[in-house]
Protein backbone atom coordinates (compact mmCIF):
# COMPACT_ATOMS: atom_id res chain seq x y z
CA UNK A 1 0.00 0.00 0.00
CA UNK A 2 1.98 2.84 -1.39
CA UNK A 3 -0.79 5.73 -0.42
CA UNK A 4 -0.66 4.88 3.16
CA UNK A 5 3.15 4.93 3.07
CA UNK A 6 3.77 7.88 1.31
CA UNK A 7 1.21 9.94 3.48
CA UNK A 8 3.11 8.73 6.96
CA UNK A 9 6.97 10.10 5.20
CA UNK A 10 5.34 12.96 3.91
CA UNK A 11 3.77 13.78 7.06
CA UNK A 12 6.37 12.11 9.21
CA UNK A 13 6.10 14.58 11.97
CA UNK A 14 2.22 13.76 12.78
CA UNK A 15 2.88 10.44 13.31
CA UNK A 16 5.78 10.40 15.23
CA UNK A 17 4.32 12.57 17.46
CA UNK A 18 1.22 9.47 17.68
CA UNK A 19 3.71 6.83 17.64
CA UNK A 20 6.14 8.63 20.62
CA UNK A 21 2.33 8.74 22.52
CA UNK A 22 1.59 5.39 22.03
CA UNK A 23 4.74 4.74 22.67
CA UNK A 24 4.80 6.38 25.97
CA UNK A 25 1.33 4.97 26.88
CA UNK A 26 2.75 1.37 26.18
CA UNK A 27 5.91 1.39 27.41
CA UNK A 28 4.12 2.50 31.20
CA UNK A 29 1.57 -0.12 30.87
CA UNK A 30 4.95 -2.63 30.56
CA UNK A 31 6.05 -1.01 33.49
CA UNK A 32 3.25 -1.11 35.49
CA UNK A 33 2.40 -4.49 35.10
CA UNK A 34 5.72 -5.68 35.80
CA UNK A 35 5.27 -3.91 39.10
CA UNK A 36 2.15 -5.36 39.86
CA UNK A 37 3.48 -8.60 38.99
CA UNK A 38 6.82 -7.91 40.84
CA UNK A 39 4.78 -7.11 43.83
CA UNK A 40 2.48 -10.21 43.90
CA UNK A 41 5.68 -12.42 43.44
CA UNK A 42 6.71 -10.17 46.44
CA UNK A 43 3.81 -10.97 48.13
CA UNK A 44 3.29 -14.21 48.33
CA UNK A 45 5.55 -16.47 45.99
CA UNK A 46 5.03 -18.89 48.49
CA UNK A 47 2.16 -19.50 47.17
CA UNK A 48 2.36 -17.95 43.46
CA UNK A 49 5.06 -20.36 42.64
CA UNK A 50 3.09 -23.49 43.52
CA UNK A 51 1.95 -25.17 40.97
CA UNK A 52 -2.14 -25.53 40.16
CA UNK A 53 -4.42 -26.73 42.87
CA UNK A 54 -6.84 -26.71 45.30
CA UNK A 55 -6.41 -25.47 49.19
CA UNK A 56 -8.37 -26.83 51.79
CA UNK A 57 -8.93 -25.17 55.13
CA UNK A 58 -11.76 -25.52 57.54
CA UNK A 59 -15.08 -24.21 57.30
CA UNK A 60 -15.62 -22.51 60.28
CA UNK A 61 -12.13 -20.25 60.22
CA UNK A 62 -14.16 -17.99 57.77
CA UNK A 63 -11.66 -18.13 54.90
CA UNK A 64 -9.01 -16.54 57.54
CA UNK A 65 -5.72 -18.67 57.11
CA UNK A 66 -4.69 -17.92 61.10
CA UNK A 67 -8.18 -19.33 62.38
CA UNK A 68 -8.22 -22.43 60.53
CA UNK A 69 -7.48 -25.92 62.13
CA UNK A 70 -7.87 -29.18 60.29
CA UNK A 71 -9.37 -31.96 61.23
CA UNK A 72 -6.25 -34.81 62.31
CA UNK A 73 -8.45 -37.46 60.77
CA UNK A 74 -9.83 -35.60 57.60
CA UNK A 75 -5.94 -34.97 57.48
CA UNK A 76 -4.70 -38.59 56.93
CA UNK A 77 -7.59 -39.42 54.95
CA UNK A 78 -6.62 -36.38 52.52
CA UNK A 79 -3.30 -36.99 52.55
CA UNK A 80 -3.05 -40.86 51.85
CA UNK A 81 -5.81 -40.06 48.99
CA UNK A 82 -3.53 -37.78 47.35
CA UNK A 83 -0.03 -38.88 48.04
CA UNK A 84 1.15 -35.52 46.32
CA UNK A 85 -0.77 -33.60 48.55
CA UNK A 86 0.84 -31.71 52.29
CA UNK A 87 -0.23 -30.16 55.00
CA UNK A 88 0.81 -26.81 55.83
CA UNK A 89 0.26 -24.03 58.60
CA UNK A 90 1.88 -20.35 58.12
CA UNK A 91 1.89 -18.00 61.04
CA UNK A 92 3.79 -14.56 61.44
CA UNK A 93 6.32 -13.81 63.91
CA UNK A 94 9.59 -12.34 64.37
CA UNK A 95 13.43 -13.87 65.04
CA UNK A 96 15.99 -12.05 66.62
CA UNK A 97 19.63 -12.34 65.62
CA UNK A 98 22.70 -11.85 68.02
CA UNK A 99 22.75 -8.86 67.16
CA UNK A 100 19.65 -7.58 68.85
CA UNK A 101 17.67 -6.93 65.76
CA UNK A 102 14.09 -8.25 64.90
CA UNK A 103 13.09 -9.40 61.93
CA UNK A 104 9.54 -10.25 60.63
CA UNK A 105 9.28 -13.96 59.42
CA UNK A 106 6.17 -16.10 58.47
CA UNK A 107 6.92 -19.07 59.80
CA UNK A 108 6.05 -22.26 57.24
CA UNK A 109 5.72 -25.66 58.35
CA UNK A 110 4.96 -28.52 56.46
CA UNK A 111 3.82 -32.59 56.44
CA UNK A 112 6.11 -33.42 53.19
CA UNK A 113 9.34 -32.10 51.54
CA UNK A 114 7.90 -31.93 48.02
CA UNK A 115 7.01 -28.45 47.95
CA UNK A 116 8.59 -26.74 50.63
CA UNK A 117 11.76 -26.80 52.80
CA UNK A 118 11.77 -29.17 55.59
CA UNK A 119 14.53 -28.13 58.22
CA UNK A 120 15.86 -30.63 61.05
CA UNK A 121 14.13 -30.02 64.19
CA UNK A 122 15.79 -26.64 65.46
CA UNK A 123 17.17 -25.59 62.14
CA UNK A 124 15.77 -22.69 59.86
CA UNK A 125 15.82 -22.17 56.49
CA UNK A 126 14.97 -18.65 55.59
CA UNK A 127 14.27 -16.65 52.29
CA UNK A 128 17.32 -14.89 50.62
CA UNK A 129 16.34 -11.45 51.38
CA UNK A 130 17.59 -12.47 54.89
CA UNK A 131 20.68 -13.54 53.53
CA UNK A 132 22.22 -9.55 53.96
CA UNK A 133 21.98 -9.58 57.53
CA UNK A 134 22.30 -13.38 58.46
CA UNK A 135 24.45 -16.03 57.76
CA UNK A 136 24.51 -19.45 57.70
CA UNK A 137 24.98 -21.24 61.46
CA UNK A 138 24.14 -17.92 63.06
CA UNK A 139 21.82 -18.45 66.11
CA UNK A 140 18.39 -16.93 65.86
CA UNK A 141 15.79 -16.41 68.54
CA UNK A 142 11.98 -16.57 68.71
CA UNK A 143 11.37 -14.84 72.13
CA UNK A 144 7.70 -15.61 72.61
CA UNK A 145 8.28 -19.30 72.59
CA UNK A 146 12.28 -18.72 73.74
CA UNK A 147 13.76 -21.25 71.41
CA UNK A 148 16.95 -20.95 69.66
CA UNK A 149 17.28 -21.98 65.65
CA UNK A 150 20.14 -22.07 63.53
CA UNK A 151 20.17 -20.91 60.30
CA UNK A 152 20.68 -23.91 58.14
CA UNK A 153 20.61 -22.20 54.41
CA UNK A 154 18.67 -20.35 52.27
CA UNK A 155 16.26 -20.33 49.59
CA UNK A 156 14.98 -18.45 46.32
CA UNK A 157 12.89 -15.56 46.79
CA UNK A 158 9.91 -17.21 48.87
CA UNK A 159 7.59 -15.02 50.83
CA UNK A 160 4.00 -14.41 52.16
CA UNK A 161 2.07 -11.67 53.07
CA UNK A 162 5.28 -9.18 51.97
CA UNK A 163 7.35 -11.26 54.87
CA UNK A 164 10.23 -13.54 54.00
CA UNK A 165 9.38 -17.02 54.69
CA UNK A 166 10.92 -19.34 57.58
CA UNK A 167 11.01 -22.40 57.16
CA UNK A 168 10.79 -24.29 60.72
CA UNK A 169 9.90 -28.43 61.32
CA UNK A 170 6.89 -29.12 62.31
CA UNK A 171 7.46 -30.56 65.48
CA UNK A 172 8.93 -27.10 66.39
CA UNK A 173 6.15 -25.41 64.97
CA UNK A 174 3.86 -27.39 67.39
CA UNK A 175 5.67 -26.20 70.37
CA UNK A 176 6.12 -22.73 69.10
CA UNK A 177 2.51 -22.18 68.53
CA UNK A 178 0.67 -24.77 70.91
CA UNK A 179 -0.79 -26.22 67.88
CA UNK A 180 -1.65 -29.68 67.03
CA UNK A 181 -3.11 -29.53 63.79
CA UNK A 182 -2.46 -28.13 60.60
CA UNK A 183 -4.32 -24.89 58.87
CA UNK A 184 -4.36 -25.81 55.44
CA UNK A 185 -4.31 -28.57 52.80
CA UNK A 186 -2.68 -28.20 49.48
CA UNK A 187 -3.24 -30.72 46.90
CA UNK A 188 -1.69 -29.82 43.57
CA UNK A 189 -3.82 -30.84 40.26
CA UNK A 190 -6.20 -29.65 37.90
CA UNK A 191 -9.32 -30.54 39.37
CA UNK A 192 -10.99 -29.17 42.59
CA UNK A 193 -10.80 -31.54 45.76
CA UNK A 194 -13.05 -31.35 48.34
CA UNK A 195 -13.22 -32.72 51.84
CA UNK A 196 -16.11 -32.68 54.26
CA UNK A 197 -15.97 -29.96 56.55
CA UNK A 198 -13.28 -28.34 54.51
CA UNK A 199 -13.55 -25.02 52.27
CA UNK A 200 -11.78 -25.09 49.08
CA UNK A 201 -10.02 -22.53 46.87
CA UNK A 202 -8.36 -22.49 43.75
CA UNK A 203 -4.56 -20.82 44.07
CA UNK A 204 -6.04 -17.90 42.28
CA UNK A 205 -8.75 -17.74 45.10
CA UNK A 206 -6.76 -18.54 47.37
CA UNK A 207 -3.93 -15.84 46.74
CA UNK A 208 -6.76 -13.35 47.17
CA UNK A 209 -7.28 -14.51 50.86
CA UNK A 210 -3.76 -13.33 51.43
CA UNK A 211 -4.36 -9.90 53.20
CA UNK A 212 -3.20 -7.32 50.89
CA UNK A 213 -2.84 -9.20 48.21
CA UNK A 214 -6.08 -8.65 46.56
CA UNK A 215 -5.99 -4.65 46.92
CA UNK A 216 -2.33 -4.28 45.45
CA UNK A 217 -3.46 -6.40 42.62
CA UNK A 218 -6.81 -5.02 41.67
CA UNK A 219 -5.34 -1.14 41.61
CA UNK A 220 -2.50 -2.16 39.47
CA UNK A 221 -4.57 -3.87 37.65
CA UNK A 222 -7.03 -1.31 37.02
CA UNK A 223 -4.05 1.09 35.85
CA UNK A 224 -2.58 -1.35 32.95
CA UNK A 225 -6.18 -1.25 31.61
CA UNK A 226 -7.23 1.97 32.37
CA UNK A 227 -3.97 2.75 30.45
CA UNK A 228 -4.59 0.56 27.42
CA UNK A 229 -8.01 1.36 27.20
CA UNK A 230 -6.42 5.07 26.81
CA UNK A 231 -4.32 3.93 24.47
CA UNK A 232 -7.22 2.84 22.10
CA UNK A 233 -9.21 6.64 23.00
CA UNK A 234 -6.03 8.50 21.50
CA UNK A 235 -5.76 6.18 18.51
CA UNK A 236 -9.50 6.96 17.75
CA UNK A 237 -8.82 10.21 18.62
CA UNK A 238 -5.57 10.98 16.41
CA UNK A 239 -7.15 9.14 13.55
CA UNK A 240 -10.33 10.95 13.70
CA UNK A 241 -8.24 14.03 13.53
CA UNK A 242 -6.90 13.31 10.57
CA UNK A 243 -9.62 11.91 9.04
CA UNK A 244 -11.09 15.04 9.65
CA UNK A 245 -8.20 16.91 8.05
CA UNK A 246 -8.34 15.09 5.23
CA UNK A 247 -12.55 14.90 4.27
CA UNK A 248 -11.96 16.43 1.11
CA UNK A 249 -9.05 14.43 0.33
CA UNK A 250 -11.31 11.07 0.76
CA UNK A 251 -13.66 13.06 -1.55
CA UNK A 252 -11.59 13.14 -4.34
CA UNK A 253 -10.00 9.81 -4.01
CA UNK A 254 -13.47 8.77 -3.70
CA UNK A 255 -14.43 10.92 -6.99
CA UNK A 256 -11.69 9.51 -8.91
CA UNK A 257 -12.91 6.18 -8.36
CA UNK A 258 -11.17 4.77 -5.35
CA UNK A 259 -12.81 2.44 -3.23
CA UNK A 260 -13.87 2.99 0.34
CA UNK A 261 -12.42 0.07 1.40
CA UNK A 262 -9.11 1.14 -0.03
CA UNK A 263 -8.97 4.08 1.86
CA UNK A 264 -10.18 2.04 5.15
CA UNK A 265 -7.35 -0.44 4.22
CA UNK A 266 -4.97 2.71 3.68
CA UNK A 267 -5.63 3.81 7.70
CA UNK A 268 -5.59 0.33 9.57
CA UNK A 269 -1.91 0.18 7.62
CA UNK A 270 -0.84 3.08 9.28
CA UNK A 271 -2.72 2.63 12.47
CA UNK A 272 -0.52 -0.87 12.67
CA UNK A 273 2.53 0.23 11.63
CA UNK A 274 2.86 3.03 14.14
CA UNK A 275 1.23 0.26 16.71
CA UNK A 276 4.06 -1.86 15.82
CA UNK A 277 6.92 -0.15 15.92
CA UNK A 278 5.65 1.88 19.65
CA UNK A 279 5.21 -1.57 20.72
CA UNK A 280 8.05 -3.11 19.70
CA UNK A 281 10.37 -0.30 21.00
CA UNK A 282 8.77 -0.50 24.44
CA UNK A 283 8.61 -3.82 24.77
CA UNK A 284 12.58 -3.81 23.90
CA UNK A 285 13.14 -0.80 26.62
CA UNK A 286 10.82 -2.64 29.17
CA UNK A 287 12.48 -6.39 28.84
CA UNK A 288 16.05 -4.37 28.97
CA UNK A 289 14.70 -2.84 32.45
CA UNK A 290 13.79 -6.57 33.71
CA UNK A 291 17.34 -7.14 32.94
CA UNK A 292 19.34 -4.00 34.87
CA UNK A 293 16.61 -3.85 37.55
CA UNK A 294 17.75 -3.50 41.21
CA UNK A 295 17.60 -6.83 42.60
CA UNK A 296 14.96 -5.26 45.77
CA UNK A 297 12.78 -3.82 43.14
CA UNK A 298 9.77 -5.54 43.04
CA UNK A 299 9.89 -6.36 38.97
CA UNK A 300 9.06 -9.41 37.07
CA UNK A 301 7.33 -8.86 33.16
CA UNK A 302 7.22 -12.09 31.65
CA UNK A 303 7.29 -12.00 27.91
CA UNK A 304 4.24 -13.89 27.59
CA UNK A 305 3.03 -10.41 29.68
CA UNK A 306 4.27 -8.35 27.23
CA UNK A 307 3.04 -10.14 24.31
CA UNK A 308 -0.65 -10.55 25.32
CA UNK A 309 -0.52 -6.60 26.29
CA UNK A 310 0.44 -6.16 22.94
CA UNK A 311 -2.07 -7.80 21.35
CA UNK A 312 -4.54 -6.06 23.13
CA UNK A 313 -3.12 -2.43 22.20
CA UNK A 314 -3.21 -3.54 18.86
CA UNK A 315 -6.51 -4.65 19.11
CA UNK A 316 -7.82 -1.73 21.02
CA UNK A 317 -6.09 0.48 18.49
CA UNK A 318 -7.66 -1.16 15.40
CA UNK A 319 -11.20 -0.82 17.02
CA UNK A 320 -10.70 2.81 17.46
CA UNK A 321 -8.99 4.13 14.47
CA UNK A 322 -12.15 1.69 12.78
CA UNK A 323 -14.80 3.71 14.65
CA UNK A 324 -13.29 7.04 13.87
CA UNK A 325 -12.83 6.22 10.37
CA UNK A 326 -16.62 5.62 9.80
CA UNK A 327 -16.67 9.30 8.65
CA UNK A 328 -14.49 7.97 5.79
CA UNK A 329 -17.53 6.03 4.38
CA UNK A 330 -19.82 8.92 4.62
CA UNK A 331 -17.96 11.12 2.44
CA UNK A 332 -19.41 12.76 -0.75
CA UNK A 333 -17.17 13.21 -3.19
CA UNK A 334 -19.34 15.77 -4.84
CA UNK A 335 -18.63 18.15 -1.84
CA UNK A 336 -14.52 18.01 -1.67
CA UNK A 337 -14.94 18.21 -5.41
CA UNK A 338 -16.59 21.71 -5.82
CA UNK A 339 -14.49 22.98 -3.28
CA UNK A 340 -11.40 24.94 -3.50
CA UNK A 341 -8.07 23.72 -2.82
CA UNK A 342 -7.09 21.10 -0.24
CA UNK B 1 -22.80 9.48 -24.44
CA UNK B 2 -26.70 10.61 -24.58
CA UNK B 3 -27.91 12.61 -21.82
CA UNK B 4 -31.61 12.86 -22.04
CA UNK B 5 -34.30 14.22 -20.42
CA UNK B 6 -32.80 14.70 -17.14
CA UNK B 7 -34.24 16.44 -14.04
CA UNK B 8 -33.12 17.40 -11.08
CA UNK B 9 -35.01 19.11 -8.47
CA UNK B 10 -33.64 20.07 -4.94
CA UNK B 11 -35.57 20.10 -1.39
CA UNK B 12 -35.16 22.73 1.38
CA UNK B 13 -37.65 22.68 3.79
CA UNK B 14 -40.91 23.08 2.31
CA UNK B 15 -40.04 24.29 -1.27
CA UNK B 16 -38.67 22.18 -4.40
CA UNK B 17 -36.65 24.00 -6.29
CA UNK B 18 -36.25 22.35 -10.13
CA UNK B 19 -33.32 23.04 -11.32
CA UNK B 20 -33.15 21.19 -14.20
CA UNK B 21 -35.80 20.47 -16.41
CA UNK B 22 -35.46 18.77 -18.83
CA UNK B 23 -32.13 18.37 -20.83
CA UNK B 24 -30.57 16.11 -23.87
CA UNK B 25 -27.30 16.57 -24.92
CA UNK B 26 -25.08 14.00 -26.90
CA UNK B 27 -21.62 13.97 -26.45
CA UNK B 28 -19.22 12.51 -29.06
CA UNK B 29 -16.22 10.67 -29.73
CA UNK B 30 -13.06 13.26 -29.67
CA UNK B 31 -15.87 16.19 -29.80
CA UNK B 32 -15.51 19.22 -27.28
CA UNK B 33 -18.90 20.32 -26.28
CA UNK B 34 -18.79 23.16 -24.38
CA UNK B 35 -21.54 23.75 -21.88
CA UNK B 36 -22.12 27.83 -21.18
CA UNK B 37 -24.93 29.90 -19.07
CA UNK B 38 -25.52 32.23 -16.69
CA UNK B 39 -24.44 31.49 -13.41
CA UNK B 40 -26.89 28.78 -11.57
CA UNK B 41 -28.46 27.79 -14.69
CA UNK B 42 -27.40 24.01 -13.69
CA UNK B 43 -24.28 23.72 -15.57
CA UNK B 44 -22.43 22.17 -12.47
CA UNK B 45 -25.07 20.32 -11.73
CA UNK B 46 -25.66 18.23 -14.99
CA UNK B 47 -22.14 17.71 -15.68
CA UNK B 48 -22.05 15.70 -12.09
CA UNK B 49 -24.67 13.86 -12.67
CA UNK B 50 -23.38 12.88 -16.33
CA UNK B 51 -20.40 12.27 -14.43
CA UNK B 52 -21.62 10.20 -11.83
CA UNK B 53 -21.07 12.55 -9.21
CA UNK B 54 -24.84 12.84 -7.91
CA UNK B 55 -28.41 11.46 -8.77
CA UNK B 56 -30.71 12.73 -11.02
CA UNK B 57 -34.46 13.23 -9.98
CA UNK B 58 -35.60 11.74 -13.49
CA UNK B 59 -33.97 10.97 -16.88
CA UNK B 60 -31.28 9.03 -17.90
CA UNK B 61 -28.00 9.04 -18.99
CA UNK B 62 -27.00 6.27 -21.48
CA UNK B 63 -22.89 5.46 -21.73
CA UNK B 64 -22.30 2.45 -23.96
CA UNK B 65 -25.37 1.23 -24.10
CA UNK B 66 -26.03 1.03 -20.41
CA UNK B 67 -28.07 4.06 -18.05
CA UNK B 68 -25.81 4.84 -15.62
CA UNK B 69 -29.09 6.61 -13.72
CA UNK B 70 -29.95 2.67 -12.80
CA UNK B 71 -26.80 1.44 -11.63
CA UNK B 72 -25.51 1.15 -7.68
CA UNK B 73 -23.03 3.49 -6.36
CA UNK B 74 -20.36 0.04 -7.32
CA UNK B 75 -21.38 -0.04 -10.75
CA UNK B 76 -20.83 3.75 -11.35
CA UNK B 77 -17.57 3.99 -9.09
CA UNK B 78 -16.18 1.28 -11.84
CA UNK B 79 -16.83 3.47 -14.66
CA UNK B 80 -15.71 6.56 -13.21
CA UNK B 81 -12.33 4.77 -12.77
CA UNK B 82 -12.11 3.27 -15.38
CA UNK B 83 -14.10 5.45 -18.32
CA UNK B 84 -14.30 9.29 -16.54
CA UNK B 85 -11.82 11.78 -16.32
CA UNK B 86 -12.28 14.59 -14.24
CA UNK B 87 -10.77 18.58 -14.30
CA UNK B 88 -11.92 21.00 -11.86
CA UNK B 89 -11.37 24.42 -11.15
CA UNK B 90 -8.99 23.72 -8.47
CA UNK B 91 -6.80 20.52 -9.05
CA UNK B 92 -7.66 18.36 -6.51
CA UNK B 93 -4.20 16.62 -6.72
CA UNK B 94 -3.31 14.27 -3.62
CA UNK B 95 -0.14 16.48 -1.68
CA UNK B 96 1.51 13.65 -0.64
CA UNK B 97 2.22 12.46 -3.95
CA UNK B 98 4.16 13.51 -6.30
CA UNK B 99 3.24 14.35 -10.19
CA UNK B 100 4.39 11.49 -11.18
CA UNK B 101 2.51 9.35 -8.40
CA UNK B 102 -0.56 11.51 -9.25
CA UNK B 103 -0.70 9.70 -12.68
CA UNK B 104 0.62 5.99 -11.36
CA UNK B 105 -2.38 6.19 -8.94
CA UNK B 106 -4.72 6.95 -11.20
CA UNK B 107 -3.37 3.90 -13.18
CA UNK B 108 -3.96 1.56 -10.13
CA UNK B 109 -7.69 3.03 -9.34
CA UNK B 110 -8.71 2.30 -13.12
CA UNK B 111 -7.34 -1.16 -12.86
CA UNK B 112 -5.10 -0.67 -15.59
CA UNK B 113 -4.18 -3.79 -17.63
CA UNK B 114 -0.76 -2.25 -18.55
CA UNK B 115 2.08 -3.79 -17.16
CA UNK B 116 4.32 -2.25 -14.60
CA UNK B 117 6.41 -1.15 -17.56
CA UNK B 118 4.33 0.48 -20.00
CA UNK B 119 2.32 1.93 -16.65
CA UNK B 120 5.46 3.70 -16.10
CA UNK B 121 5.90 4.54 -20.16
CA UNK B 122 2.10 5.99 -20.13
CA UNK B 123 2.73 8.04 -16.74
CA UNK B 124 6.10 9.64 -18.68
CA UNK B 125 4.58 10.02 -21.93
CA UNK B 126 1.47 12.03 -20.51
CA UNK B 127 3.91 13.97 -18.51
CA UNK B 128 5.53 14.82 -21.26
CA UNK B 129 2.67 15.73 -23.16
CA UNK B 130 1.84 18.17 -20.45
CA UNK B 131 5.43 19.65 -20.57
CA UNK B 132 6.12 18.62 -17.21
CA UNK B 133 8.85 16.10 -17.31
CA UNK B 134 10.95 18.27 -15.44
CA UNK B 135 8.84 18.54 -12.52
CA UNK B 136 7.87 14.70 -12.41
CA UNK B 137 8.81 14.68 -9.17
CA UNK B 138 8.55 17.82 -7.71
CA UNK B 139 4.78 17.77 -5.15
CA UNK B 140 2.08 19.47 -5.76
CA UNK B 141 3.06 22.39 -3.03
CA UNK B 142 5.75 23.47 -5.10
CA UNK B 143 3.69 23.38 -8.25
CA UNK B 144 1.99 26.89 -9.64
CA UNK B 145 -1.57 26.63 -10.29
CA UNK B 146 -1.05 26.51 -13.56
CA UNK B 147 1.26 23.71 -13.04
CA UNK B 148 -1.26 21.98 -10.91
CA UNK B 149 -4.01 22.41 -13.29
CA UNK B 150 -1.53 21.00 -16.31
CA UNK B 151 -0.98 17.60 -13.80
CA UNK B 152 -4.63 17.68 -13.10
CA UNK B 153 -5.16 16.99 -17.15
CA UNK B 154 -2.76 14.72 -17.28
CA UNK B 155 -4.26 12.41 -14.22
CA UNK B 156 -7.34 12.98 -16.23
CA UNK B 157 -6.23 11.30 -19.28
CA UNK B 158 -3.59 9.02 -18.40
CA UNK B 159 -6.01 6.07 -18.26
CA UNK B 160 -7.33 6.76 -21.08
CA UNK B 161 -10.97 7.25 -20.52
CA UNK B 162 -13.61 8.04 -22.63
CA UNK B 163 -14.83 11.24 -21.71
CA UNK B 164 -13.26 14.02 -20.15
CA UNK B 165 -15.55 15.93 -17.63
CA UNK B 166 -14.19 19.31 -17.01
CA UNK B 167 -15.77 22.48 -15.04
CA UNK B 168 -14.14 25.46 -15.32
CA UNK B 169 -11.14 24.15 -15.24
CA UNK B 170 -9.36 27.64 -16.52
CA UNK B 171 -11.22 30.11 -13.82
CA UNK B 172 -8.77 29.80 -11.67
CA UNK B 173 -5.86 30.87 -14.30
CA UNK B 174 -5.08 34.10 -16.04
CA UNK B 175 -5.59 34.46 -19.84
CA UNK B 176 -2.52 33.06 -21.36
CA UNK B 177 -2.46 30.22 -19.07
CA UNK B 178 -6.11 29.22 -19.73
CA UNK B 179 -5.03 29.22 -23.64
CA UNK B 180 -2.55 26.60 -22.52
CA UNK B 181 -4.73 24.27 -20.75
CA UNK B 182 -7.48 24.59 -23.47
CA UNK B 183 -5.29 23.46 -26.43
CA UNK B 184 -3.66 20.85 -24.48
CA UNK B 185 -7.09 19.83 -23.30
CA UNK B 186 -8.15 20.06 -26.91
CA UNK B 187 -5.21 18.33 -28.48
CA UNK B 188 -5.11 15.22 -26.51
CA UNK B 189 -8.60 15.02 -26.12
CA UNK B 190 -8.89 14.73 -29.97
CA UNK B 191 -5.59 12.43 -30.57
CA UNK B 192 -7.07 10.24 -27.61
CA UNK B 193 -10.54 10.29 -29.27
CA UNK B 194 -12.39 11.32 -26.08
CA UNK B 195 -15.26 13.07 -25.95
CA UNK B 196 -15.52 16.21 -23.46
CA UNK B 197 -18.11 17.83 -21.50
CA UNK B 198 -16.46 21.53 -20.53
CA UNK B 199 -17.89 23.98 -18.73
CA UNK B 200 -16.98 27.55 -19.20
CA UNK B 201 -17.55 30.78 -18.47
CA UNK B 202 -14.93 32.63 -20.51
CA UNK B 203 -15.97 33.41 -23.98
CA UNK B 204 -12.19 33.28 -25.26
CA UNK B 205 -12.34 29.37 -24.36
CA UNK B 206 -15.26 28.46 -26.88
CA UNK B 207 -12.90 28.62 -29.82
CA UNK B 208 -11.68 25.19 -28.55
CA UNK B 209 -14.99 23.56 -28.62
CA UNK B 210 -16.40 21.35 -31.75
CA UNK B 211 -20.10 22.47 -30.09
CA UNK B 212 -21.67 24.95 -27.79
CA UNK B 213 -24.73 24.38 -25.63
CA UNK B 214 -26.32 27.31 -23.97
CA UNK B 215 -28.53 26.72 -20.98
CA UNK B 216 -30.78 28.82 -19.25
CA UNK B 217 -32.90 28.05 -15.98
CA UNK B 218 -32.49 24.40 -16.35
CA UNK B 219 -33.04 23.93 -19.91
CA UNK B 220 -31.09 24.21 -22.97
CA UNK B 221 -31.87 27.22 -25.43
N1 LIG C 1 -26.86 20.41 -3.33
C1 LIG C 1 -27.69 21.41 -3.66
N2 LIG C 1 -28.74 21.68 -2.88
C2 LIG C 1 -29.60 22.69 -3.19
N3 LIG C 1 -29.48 23.46 -4.28
C3 LIG C 1 -28.45 23.22 -5.10
C4 LIG C 1 -27.49 22.18 -4.84
N4 LIG C 1 -26.58 22.18 -5.84
C5 LIG C 1 -26.95 23.18 -6.67
N5 LIG C 1 -28.05 23.79 -6.25
C6 LIG C 1 -28.74 24.90 -6.94
O1 LIG C 1 -28.94 24.55 -8.27
C7 LIG C 1 -28.75 25.68 -9.11
C8 LIG C 1 -27.78 25.35 -10.21
O2 LIG C 1 -26.48 25.16 -9.65
P1 LIG C 1 -25.22 24.84 -10.52
O3 LIG C 1 -24.06 24.72 -9.63
O4 LIG C 1 -25.51 23.69 -11.39
O5 LIG C 1 -25.11 26.14 -11.39
P2 LIG C 1 -24.00 26.53 -12.44
O6 LIG C 1 -24.70 26.72 -13.72
O7 LIG C 1 -22.89 25.58 -12.40
O8 LIG C 1 -23.55 27.93 -11.87
P3 LIG C 1 -22.09 28.56 -11.89
O9 LIG C 1 -21.90 29.06 -13.27
O10 LIG C 1 -22.18 29.68 -10.91
O11 LIG C 1 -21.14 27.51 -11.49
C9 LIG C 1 -28.33 26.82 -8.23
O12 LIG C 1 -29.44 27.66 -8.01
C10 LIG C 1 -27.91 26.14 -6.96
O13 LIG C 1 -28.18 26.97 -5.87
MG1 LIG D 1 -20.84 25.60 -11.76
Amino acid sequence: MKLAWKEMTRNKTKFVILGSIIFLVSFLTFMISGLANGLSQDNASLIKDLPDGTFLMSEDAEETVTYSRIDPQIQEKVLSDYPEAVGLSIQMGFLKDNEEKQQSVAFVASTGASYFEEPAQGEVFLDESLAEDQSVGEELLHEQSDMNFTAAGFVKQTTYSHSPVAFISLEDYEKMFRAEEMQLLFVPGEETVQAAGLQSFSKANFLDLIPSYSAEQLSLNMIVWFLVVISGLLFAIFFYMMNVQKIKLYGILKGIGVKTSTLFRMMWMQMMAIALVSLALSALLSQGFTMIAPANLPFSLPVETTLLLSVVFLAVGFVGATLSGIQIKKVEPLQAIQQGEV
Amino acid sequence: MQIKDIRKSFRSGETVEEVLKGVDITLHEGEVTALVGTSGSGKSTLLTIAAGLQSSSDGSVLFEGKDLTLMNQEEIRQIRASAFGFVFQSAHLVPFLTVEEQLSLMLDVAHSALSKKERKAATAQMIEQVGLTHRKNAYPASLSGGEKQRVAIARALVHQPKILFADEPTAALDSKRSHDIMKQIQTLTKQMGIAVLLVTHDEEMLQYADRVVEMRDGVVV
